[in-house]
């Protein structure tokens, strides 16, 4: 090895040593950070997608066919006021955390508030009971994210007054026209948890980066 | 379908209003046409309201008019209804009429016309229509907005079973358009272009949610809708059991049941509303099933209340009246119910009721003991104010009790309230003095074995748990005394006492003391006196038994039994009964139906001594025969036989044997005589005889037909029935003939074979009586023996050679022979079969007189010279040999010489005249008489003229031998 790439190798390394107190990952001193509470969070969209798929079932089956049918998908009527939770993927991909977990509590507090509707008027106890009891497993999915957002320093949107979702069906509203819209809420709801569930991996990745990604990135620094 | 309206304008707030294009307008002011006919659409219940009025009444009077009214659809050709209405119509009044279209508006463009003709009295007739008022169109699908599709009606609401037609009304080409019903698609009608209907007819309930319906056009995902609510057949069920009543004056409860919740999501369950007539107040309901109000301080009494409810569908109302005090007034539960001063015998129960106004309370109280009231103080209520108090007495101790008490407004009672109740328990006292022993004694030749028993009358006499029992044991006869003590558990004890007379003393311990003793005195000698068991009837789980007092100084009786006679441990059980006691009714959970049990009642003298007074045996319930008898049938005759089931027990049965029934079967349409056809229209029931006496184990049916087939069957019988089904046993009768047969022939039969057996073994007796073999002269003996001295001139003269002169017929006297002298011994059968013995028939001139038979013996003893002389005709008989000669024969020299001494004589010296020749048949009837007993009469001629086959023969010898000649000759 010649002299010259010893020096090299010599003054790349008090670089990187100069360059450590910079790194978030190493950067801890006891304060666990949003880790726990993005894993958590993301525990708990999964949990909801499982419990989700049980309702959903029972419920529909309640609407009747066509809506239990699993190759009903009918156009999106009147539901245009629900949270849409299809969007592009490079749009996804290009949004900030701020942002995706902002989207995320916006659209859950509009699913909340639909949901009780729907609890409030179904007919039959057992339902009612399993609508409420998704209803708090919801809530608490709200005030995990509300959690994350906290630990991240991000302040939570405020609802503009006279914005505030309701459940009062309009003069013209038919009951089918309501049952297509319990449908897309449930549906909204499958994908809005199971975009949620891949929003909180990304963000988990991206808060807990791995310690051989440190290294790697290190070296990259380095030459 | 059309009705009247009132004209309540805010009721036209719920119905769309479509503004009307007028067509036409006819301005003629008459007759009295319809004017300013306006039409709107009421969509929920797809109805045209009509309004018009009447300008330029004459004389602004109030007149009776009819109105027809002419609907069309799509176009104004096409009248779909016609009608008329008629009313009282006033100056300037604006009429409104409704007409329900089952099609719904929105699917069709509608068409109305009207007129009118006067319907009144002051007008004369003929009364001429006026004309037609101008078509209203009325076209909802001009308001229906931008979308592609839509299916009418919206969310209808109809009953099970009801039709309803259906329409899509598309802004596109009508073929992409595919309607479903519940995930099924439906095919419907076009009425336009645009616009298809569905007829459904018989809707049925599918679930709260209703019946989706759905159009679907293929391009351009476009989607539409509606809802079917079908509402079940009992839409709404009248509330029954509607009462109200108030626990204090203040506050009405009114209850109600609603019936079934026929709850849709579009009909929430119905809401029910309370008016109240006499103070005009309404209120509506929270609960479905009961409702409050309020009482009005203004002291009303009368309440007449109307329980209305109504869904989309139905109205329905109750009525009620009743007076405040008088008809609603229950309490309510009683308060503080406390058990005081509770002791062995008697507790205090108190309570408070909660007051209205100044009214007092009837309440009842109640004591139960395992389930059951065993005190009620209804007939004696107590009435109270506000504090109620009772003493519950005559209890026992150491028991667990609840007590219970209910109250009811005393003024006007209506109704209890409900029971408050309390469990508790009294206390223990001293060991109850009523306390039963009693033994049951098993004498021995000297020792007599006791078990005393022991128990206490009831678990209050006892007062308490029983620790243990004290024994004692004192003799009467002896002054010997001991004790012994028993724990509490066991009830009984087995003592081994000498044969005296005892004093036995039990007492029973508990934890407050020791109870008094109970006495029974075990006699030394048991009493052997005879008593006839009576029977007696049982019920269910008792028996009534009385009984005959013996002696009038009687203590008390005992009646002992036994719960379970059947097991070894029976379960003995006794009843002590005062001294004027004659009956008493034993009932026990234990008996059992089918069971024979066995009372013994004993009465006990003033010694303490038991003596058996009376025996009953009897059944709880008697139950059929468990078995029936195994029959036997003897004496089988062609009329009769006989059935008999000598081993059945009649003891060991459910039931007391009363008798028994003997049922038979037979092919004749008669039943035998005794018997009698239980069934006629069952010929396999047969005929039956009842046997009334069980001891009657026995019977003989009778007057049978012979060889006939019969199948009997014999069951015992008791008081519950015949015995257990059993099979029929089949019994053939004989045919009279063979039986006499059977025993005519059989023993003819016997007897030939007999007389055939015998007359075989006695073949050579028979032989020789009947028909002896005929001695060949060639091969006698005699002629060898003669051949062998003298062989000479000596020939055998042949039968056939002779030619006879004369024949003489002798009859030879019976019973010739006479015994035989000097022989000491009869002759044996060797020596009657030996040949020479024939020679005993040679003629001997000594014995002219004696004459043997005639017959079977050879006639050998043809002589050639008699023969020769035979020309005389007679040959002379030889005389007699003397029997003392006889003897002489036996041996072989005396045989010989007799022979050679005979033939000498008959051959050489004989004198012809001394001689003469007999024809002697072989077939002479023999002897009369034994061959043993050799006759002693005088020879007697025998009858030999009837012979057959004749030979000459000397005639001495035939007739001579008087002794063993003929047995020589058998």
């Amino acid at each position: 090895m010649p002299t010259g790439d010893s020096w090299g190798l010599l003054a790349c390394l008090c670089t990187v040593l100069w360059h450590l107190p910079a790194v978030p990952a190493l950067n801890r001193t006891g304060d666990p950070g949003p880790g726990p509470s993005i894993q958590k969070t993301y525990d708990l969209t999964r949990y909801l997608e499982h419990q989700l798929r049980s309702l959903a079932g029972t419920y529909l089956n309640y609407l009747g066919p066509p809506f239990n049918e699993p190759d009903f998908n009918p156009p999106r009527l009147g539901a245009d006021t629900l949270p849409r939770a299809t969007v592009d993927l490079d749009v996804w991909r290009s949004l900030n955390d701020k942002l995706r977990l902002t989207q995320n509590y916006e659209a859950y507090s509009h699913l909340l508030c639909y949901l009780r509707g729907l609890n409030r008027q179904a007919a039959t106890a057992e339902l009612r009971r399993s609508l409420a009891h998704f209803c708090t497993s919801l809530q608490g999915l709200l005030g995990s994210i509300a959690g994350v957002m906290a630990a991240l320093g991000y302040p939570l949107p405020q609802p503009l007054p006279g914005t505030e979702p309701t459940w009062a069906p309009g003069p013209a509203h038919s009951d089918f026209l309501q049952k297509m819209d319990d449908f897309w809420l449930l549906k909204e709801l499958q994908t809005w948890l199971w975009r949620s569930a891949k929003d909180f991996n990304r963000l988990k990745k991206k808060i807990q980066p791995p310690a051989a990604a440190v290294t790697l990135r290190l070296e990259a620094h380095g030459f | 379908r059309c009705f009247p309206v009132l004209v309540h304008s805010p009721s036209l707030n719920l119905c769309l209003l479509f503004r009307v294009r007028r067509l036409l307008f006819l301005s003629e002011p008459r007759p009295l046409t319809p004017e300013s006919l306006e039409v709107s659409i009421n969509s929920t219940c797809q109805c045209l309201h009509l309004q018009w009025s009447i300008h330029s009444l004459p004389h602004h009077q109030e007149l009776q008019m009819i109105f027809q009214i002419q609907i069309s659809r799509i176009t104004t050709s096409s009248v779909v209804w016609v009608g008329n209405y008629s009313t009282t119509v006033k100056e300037n009044q604006i009429l409104q009429w409704s007409w329900e279209s089952e099609l719904p508006l929105e699917c069709a463009t509608h068409f109305v016309r009207i007129r009118s003709v006067m319907d009144d009295a002051r007008f004369p007739k003929p009364r001429s229509w006026s004309k037609w008022s101008s078509w209203e169109e009325v076209d909802a699908q001009d308001s229906l907005g931008h979308n592609a599709l839509f299916v009418f009606p919206k969310d209808k609401l109809v009953e099970e079973g009801s039709s309803v037609t259906f329409c899509y009304v598309s802004r596109s080409n009508l073929n992409n358009v595919s309607c479903y019903l519940d995930g099924e698609q439906i095919h419907g009608e076009q009425l336009t272009p645009n616009v298809s209907t569905f007829h459904l007819s018989h809707v049925r309930y599918k679930r709260t949610t209703g019946t989706n319906i759905y159009c679907e056009m293929k391009q351009g995902r476009k989607l539409a809708g509606t809802v079917l609510y079908v509402s079940r057949t009992e839409v709404l069920e009248e509330p029954k059991n509607f009462s109200c009543e108030t626990q204090d004056l203040k506050t009405l409860k009114c209850t109600w049941d609603p019936g079934s919740d026929t709850a849709l999501t579009i009909q929430p369950s119905s809401n029910y509303t309370l008016f109240e007539s006499f103070s005009q107040k309404k209120k509506v309901c929270e609960d479905r099933n009961w409702c409050s109000w309020q009482v009005t301080q203004d002291s009303q009494e009368m309440y007449n209340f109307t329980l209305m409810t109504e869904n989309y569908l139905r109205k329905r109302s109750v009525n009620l009246v009743f007076k405040l005090t008088h008809r609603a007034v229950r309490p309510m539960t009683p308060l503080n119910f406390i058990l005081e001063n509770i002791n062995s015998r008697n507790a205090t129960v108190t309570w408070k009721v909660r007051p209205i106004g100044n009214s007092t309370f009837q309440c009842q109280v109640e004591l139960h003991h395992d389930g059951q009231v065993i005190q009620t103080k209804q007939q004696n209520n107590v009435f109270i104010k506000v504090n109620g108090k009772y003493l519950l007495s005559e209890m026992e101790p150491d028991t667990h009790y609840l007590a219970r008490v209910r109250c009811a407004y005393g003024n006007h009672f209506w109704k209890w309230s409900e029971w408050i109740d309390q469990k508790f328990t009294t206390l223990e006292a001293d060991a109850g003095d009523l306390f039963s022993i009693w033994s049951k004694v098993c004498f021995e030749m000297i020792i007599g074995i006791f078990d005393i028993f022991f128990q206490p009358l009831s678990k209050s006499h006892a007062n308490g748990e029983i620790l243990f029992y004290n024994i004692a044991v004192e003799s009467l006869d002896k002054s010997s005394k001991f004790n012994l003590s028993i724990p509490a558990p066991h009830n009984d004890t087995k003592l081994t006492l000498n044969k005296y007379s005892y004093q036995i003393h039990v007492t029973a311990n508990n934890s407050m003391g020791t109870s008094p003793a109970s006495v029974i005195v075990i006699p030394g000698e048991p009493g052997h006196k005879e008593i006839e068991e009576e029977r007696v009837k049982g019920t269910e789980n008792r028996f009534s038994l009385s009984w005959e007092p013996q002696s009038r100084d009687a203590i008390g009786y005992v009646v002992e039994w036994c719960d379970h006679p059947q097991d070894p441990l029976c379960g003995l059980q006794w009843q002590k009964l005062g001294p004027n006691t004659t009956s008493t009714v034993i009932s026990s959970d234990a008996f059992e139906q089918g069971v024979r049990y066995n009372f013994r009642i004993y009465e006990i003298s003033p010694g303490w001594i038991a003596s058996l007074l009376e025996k009953k045996t009897g059944y709880s319930q008697e139950l059929p025969p468990s078995d029936n008898p195994q029959v036997t049938t003897s004496s089988l005759t062609s009329h009769s036989f006989t059935l008999n089931w000598k081993d059945y027990s009649t003891e060991s049965q459910p039931g007391f044997i009363r008798g028994y029934n003997v049922y038979l079967k037979s092919k004749m349409e008669q039943c035998t005589s005794g018997f009698e056809r239980i069934t006629p229209s069952d010929d396999s029931a047969g005929c039956r005889h009842k046997i009334d006496n069980p001891e009657q184990k026995t019977f003989h049916v009778e007057n049978l037909e012979p060889a006939s087939s019969y199948e009997f069957f014999v069951t015992a019988y008791t008081s519950a029935g015949d015995g257990p089904n059993g099979t029929f046993t089949k019994v053939t009768t004989p045919d009279e003939y063979t039986r006499m047969l059977t025993h005519i022939v059989v023993p003819v039969i016997l007897c030939i074979l007999l007389i055939t057996v015998l007359f075989y073994f006695q073949i050579q007796w028979m032989k020789e009586k009947c028909y002896p073999d005929i001695p060949d002269p060639y091969k006698s003996s005699v002629l060898s023996l003669i051949k062998s001295k003298e062989n000479t001139h000596l020939t055998i003269m042949n039968l056939k050679d002779c030619i006879p002169d004369a024949i003489e017929v002798v009859n030879k006297p019976e019973g010739s022979r006479t015994q035989p002298l000097g022989t000491g011994k009869p002759l044996t059968e060797t020596e009657l079969t030996k040949p020479a013995t024939y020679l005993y028939l040679l003629p001997t001139q000594e014995n002219p007189s004696g004459s043997g038979p005639c017959i079977c013996f050879e006639n050998f003893t043809y002589n050639q010279a008699a023969s020769d002389l035979g020309s005389s005709g007679h040959v002379p008989v030889p005389p007699s040999t003397p029997p003392s000669q006889l003897g002489l024969l036996y041996s072989p020299e005396n045989l010989l010489k007799a022979l050679e001494k005979y033939y000498t004589n008959s051959l050489g010296e004989i004198p012809a005249g001394e001689t003469h020749l007999n024809y002697v048949s072989q077939l002479a009837s023999p002897m009369p008489g034994d061959k043993d007993s050799l006759p002693t009469d005088p020879p007697v001629q025998a009858q030999c003229s009837e012979y057959k086959m004749q030979m000459a023969v000397p005639l001495g010898p035939a007739s001579s031998p008087p002794s063993e000649d003929t047995s020589l000759s058998s």
